[in-house]
């Protein structure tokens, strides 16, 4: 029946499956990669993974800077089941400490995604339990870390909320230090939940590489005490120290009070955070007169022992009357340093041609950048010969009319003192990439000879009675020779040089024999006391006698046997508190000498992993950080077919994540 | 007549291997797509029970004396016109249609049964003896059995299942031999009401084509005025009820019409699914290896999106072998319908392969973007246990008539 009827619903049928399978032809055969890009599109995410940034080690392995694992948490208020908002909060508000209503106003919502907690730590982390719940999801928020607050704020730097390096070595070695970003490719369902990471196509992170630093953490945290201390007593405005190794350029310390704690960089002014040690300039005044000398000594215009006419403390040159202190009528050359005369260096300074002159102020390196490894250098002012009036000479002798930055100034005189050669400051003595390999290695950089040997030995001799006879006698200890140079210079105040205000100063070394340190003290407007010889030599003592007590093994040798036992005594009392403080010391690896188990507890997971890769000892890494617990007692021998479990753990025993 | 004992005389294997084969892959499109979703845990477990219970029903229905179903033409289409009253009182109301009856943890869909109950009865009507098909008056009465369920089922309102009625009732009337003009009667308001949906430019040019039609039959002017004034009230009737329409269903509409116009809205299952049978390619990304699949990138892809599943896991060759296998039983619904002697079981069968059809149809066209997303399953293969059942207990029917076929000689 109805057989044409058949013909036109089979037609149909055919028809309509037709252009079905047109339709599925063109999708799935024609288009398919249109299709295919975009299902991979929308499936897959590339993601950054942040480098860590390298670490900052002290000269003595002690870890100053570092990451702390943190997270930050998110809330999607459009996914976030309005019936665990409470829970959450309360949670959050127990682990975290802010009030339970603070965290019930952000989830208020119920659209967006908001920000609840920021900078959660692991241990935070830990407490806050499997909080599975849709919506709420946490991101790694890695939080740099200056371990000892303000220690070397001026020298560390931070890196600010944009993930950027600002100031100290971590911006001048920002390229070093930051690492190099790795991706991830990651697998995402409809609602954007991560299902997956497709580990082939994970370029990992490259972590910046370790620095660490000439700078020695006990001789520092000495130099900022003291110089704390210091500015109280004397209310001056600003403090500055630095010390320094005079034979090799490395920097053992440099600090600036007041500075600030890169943990709340936020939280301080500009001048807190600046490192004034190199960007500001001043009047060295009397700490610069031994440059002078130093110029006369080494071409042999005067001597040591020579007598000069002092015009009884008022010498009336081109019309311009200079003042001592102390009226003299005669003294020696040297005597003329150890009493900071005036009047007897401006006349030396006669002897000397302006162009000799200059070219020995600049052969110290003033006027020049010291090409030290930090950002924003100051290269201080001095005059050309041409551009200088008939007293130019006289006051640049004393240390006027010329403009150094500590830095400068120290550097130079590390020169005067270490046999007569000036060397680049320097702050880099290793940098150690993430596989553990050495990147650098400090070497001295010799810039020039200044003077010659002759001349730094008498400078030495002239520079210790200074402190034994003269001027600077405040920095004096009994039991090693300490020589230097007191420094008192009127401060430039609106363009002429004040009555009130003034910088004191005073840079010593010792031992005056084998000078070991150098170390410059300057106080900025102390209000009570003036003069150098008062404020920065008793503070510079201060320092000098505590940092061999720190580390007394070094300066035994320059020590008389007679101060040795009470001094042995002292430096074990600080040696107990020693172990007290909360450093970490992160231990590195000894390899035994035959096939043995090495000690790698307190090492750090990475060198623990490439000692026993080196020694082919088989390994196994839980967690990270440093080494609490390994599973072949150290010193025992090693079966080839063992494998060592190494737990590490983030949370050292003072409670302190390290990675 | 010779009388044949081999069991493939009794049993039409041409049929129920392809529907055998189309509910294993059902089950194992359901298996993946409801894998990794949380919301579907025991979706699988389920369709398997529903699958085992309806091939039961099936059996049970082949057994059943073939005069049963005449028998209950009536009755049945009475109960089901009260189930979908009492649906539109009591029912559940799943995404925006009140089609559920819900007994415990069981829900069923009396539109579902109502299918069937429809074709009986319309089958019935259209076989008594005195029936012509092209008189006014039984056209009327055809069509007033076929559109008090539509009705009732526009009420919910599901408009899937509405057209799908529809759609098998004008098959049914167009077997039965329904002259072209009555047919072109039948038809021409509902072309318009679409084209209507479309603006006011198509709108008007369906008018045109109506009258060019209608200048071709040379009928009385007054004939040619009422047909062209009917095609005129269904245009603005459908334009209102339009604007009537709950903004979700219009969104639908809105977004089949160009689904990049709300990429994220209504248009997002559009495009996903588009999306996963195009990754799929020629040979597919491997069973349970669709990513757009196993990530639940469609929503509810186990119930209308089926397909699609299928055409990522399987590819092309899947796909293809989906609608080969639903060709195999076109053809052979046609063949019985079109072999057997008895006019009333002829009627039945064409109707049971006009509800096949059309779900087929619409079903596989909103999948891969031909045809709006309008919530229609694809049978045998999307979950659904009212769904199932029904299409299997059909299937019983057309099976039972097979094997009496040749008792009506």
């Amino acid at each position: 029946m109805n057989n044409s009827r058949v013909l036109i619903i089979i037609f149909a049928v055919f028809m309509l499956v037709t252009i079905l399978v047109v339709r599925l032809a063109n999708i799935q055969l024609i288009k398919s990669e249109e299709y295919s890009y975009y299902a991979i599109q929308q499936q897959t995410d590339v993601e950054k993974i942040e480098a860590d940034f390298g670490l900052i080690y002290d000269r003595e392995n002690n870890l100053l800077v570092y990451n702390r694992n943190d997270v930050t948490f998110y809330a999607d208020l459009a996914m976030l089941p309005l019936s665990k908002r409470e829970l959450i909060a309360e949670k959050f508000s127990k682990v975290i400490g802010k009030p339970k209503s603070f965290f019930l106003n952000l989830l208020k919502g119920k659209k967006g995604t908001i920000t609840l907690a920021k900078k959660v730590t692991s241990e935070q982390l830990k407490s806050l339990g499997n909080l599975k719940i849709q919506g709420l999801y946490y991101k790694d928020d890695p939080t740099r870390i200056n371990h000892y607050g303000n220690l070397a704020s001026h020298l560390l730097g931070y890196i600010n909320k944009e993930h950027r390096p600002v100031s100290g070595v971590t911006e001048f070695f920002r390229k070093e230090i930051e690492g190099i970003d790795g991706s991830r490719k990651i697998v995402k369902n409809a609602i954007g939940e991560l299902v997956s990471i497709e580990e082939d196509e994970t370029q990992p992170a490259i972590p910046g590489s370790d620095l660490v630093l000439t700078i020695n953490k006990d001789y520092q945290s000495v130099l900022e005490e003291e110089l704390r201390k210091g500015l109280e007593k004397f209310k001056a405005q600003s403090a500055t120290g630095i010390i320094m190794n005079p034979n090799t350029g490395e920097i053992l310390a440099l600090a600036n009070i007041d500075d600030y704690d890169p943990n709340f960089y936020w939280q301080y002014n500009d001048f807190q955070r600046r490192n004034r040690a190199i960007t500001d300039t001043y009047e060295p005044g009397s700490t610069f007169k031994p440059f002078t000398l130093a110029a006369l000594l080494d071409k042999k215009l005067c001597s040591p022992a020579e007598n000069l006419y002092l015009e009884n403390g008022t010498y009336t040159f081109n019309n311009v009357k200079i003042r001592d202190t102390h009226p003299h009528k005669y003294l020696n050359v040297s005597e003329i340093i150890e009493q900071s005369s005036n009047i007897g260096i401006a006349k030396l300074a006669q002897r000397i041609s302006d162009d000799e002159f200059y070219k020995y102020l600049r052969g110290f390196g003033f006027g020049n950048l010291t090409s030290v490894q930090l950002p924003g250098e100051a290269a201080g002012k001095i005059k050309k010969p041409n551009d200088w009036s008939k007293i130019s000479k006289a006051y640049m002798s004393f240390g006027y009319e010329i403009s150094v930055t500590p830095l400068q100034l120290i550097t130079a005189f590390s020169a005067l003192i270490n046999g007569g050669i000036l060397y680049e400051p320097q702050l880099l003595l290793k940098r150690i990439n993430h596989n553990g390999e050495l990147e650098f290695e400090f070497e001295p950089k010799p810039v020039r000879r200044v003077v010659s040997e002759q001349t730094s030995v008498l400078m030495k001799n002239i520079l210790r009675g200074v402190v034994k006879n003269g001027t600077g006698k405040n920095a004096d200890v009994e039991f090693i020779s300490i020589g230097g140079k007191t420094g008192t210079s009127q401060k430039l105040v609106d363009g002429s040089y004040s009555k009130a205000q003034y910088n004191s100063s005073f840079i010593g070394f010792f031992p005056v024999e084998d000078p070991q340190i150098v170390c410059l003290i300057l106080f900025n407007s102390p209000d009570v006391g003036k003069y150098g010889g008062l404020v920065a030599a008793p503070v510079f003592k201060s320092v000098a006698a505590r940092i061999i007590e720190k580390d007394f093994n070094k300066f035994e040798k320059y020590i008389d046997e007679s101060f040795k036992q009470k001094l042995l005594f002292t430096s074990l009392e600080k040696e107990k508190s020693f172990f007290d403080s909360d450093q970490i010391k992160i231990k590195e690896v000894k390899l035994p000498a035959d096939k043995r188990m090495p000690d790698l507890i307190n090492c750090s997971a990475r060198d623990a992993m490439n000692a026993l890769t080196r020694m082919g000892i088989k390994y196994k890494i839980k967690g990270s950080g440093i080494v609490v617990n390994q599973s072949i007692e150290p010193g025992s021998k090693i079966s080839s077919n063992e494998i060592c479990i190494l737990n590490c753990a983030e949370v050292t025993i003072t409670g302190v994540s390290v990675y | 007549m010779r009388i044949d004992y081999k069991i493939s005389d009794k049993f039409d294997f041409k049929i129920f291997i392809p529907v055998l084969i189309l509910t294993i892959i059902g089950l194992a499109a359901v298996y993946s797509s409801t894998l990794n979703n949380p919301q579907a845990t025991d979706n699988f477990e389920r369709q398997l029970l529903f699958t085992l219970v309806a091939y039961v029903v099936f059996f049970i229905t082949y057994a059943l004396p073939t005069n049963t179903f005449k028998l209950i033409s009536g009755p049945s289409y009475i109960f089901a016109l009260l189930l979908l009253v009492v649906v539109l009182i009591a029912g559940k109301r799943v995404s925006g249609a009140k089609s559920w009856l819900a007994f415990g943890s069981i829900g069923f869909q009396p539109s579902e049964f109502a299918k069937i109950a429809t074709i009986l009865l319309l089958a019935n009507f259209l076989t008594r003896l005195n029936n012509n098909i092209d008189s006014f008056k039984d056209i009327l009465i055809s069509l007033m059995i076929g559109f008090i369920p539509v009705g009732l089922i526009m009420l919910e309102p599901d408009m899937g299942t509405s057209f799908i009625f529809i759609s098998f009732i004008l098959i049914i009337l167009f077997w039965k031999g329904i002259s072209l003009l009555g047919l072109f009667v039948v038809l021409s308001p509902g072309f318009v009401a679409i084209a209507s949906l479309f603006g006011s430019v198509p709108f008007i040019a369906s008018l045109v084509v109506v009258l060019v039609v209608l200048f071709f039959f040379k009928r009385d002017l007054f004939f040619n005025g009422s047909v062209f004034a009917i095609n005129l009230a269904a245009g603005f009737f459908t334009d209102n009820l339009y604007n009537a329409l709950s903004p979700h269903q219009q969104a639908r509409i809105k977004s089949f019409i160009d689904p990049m116009s709300d990429p994220l809205g209504s248009g997002y299952n559009s495009i996903q699914a588009m999306v996963a049978i195009g990754s799929g390619g020629l040979f597919g990304k491997g069973y349970l290896q669709g990513n757009q699949t196993q990530l639940q990138y469609i929503p509810e892809q186990w119930t209308d999106f089926i397909y699609c599943a299928i055409g990522e896991e399987f590819g092309f060759i899947g796909a293809m072998t989906v609608l080969s296998l639903f060709l195999i039983i076109f053809i052979r619904l046609l063949n019985i319908a079109s072999t057997s002697k008895d006019e009333f079981l002829s009627i039945v069968v064409i109707g049971i392969f006009g509800v096949y059809f059309t779900h087929f149809l619409i079903n596989v066209g909103m999948v891969i973007g031909i045809l709006p997303i309008i919530g229609v399953p694809l049978p045998f293969v999307s979950y659904g246990g009212s769904s199932m059942l029904l299409n299997m207990f059909m299937l019983g029917i057309v099976l039972n008539i097979f094997r009496t076929r040749k008792n009506y000689a």
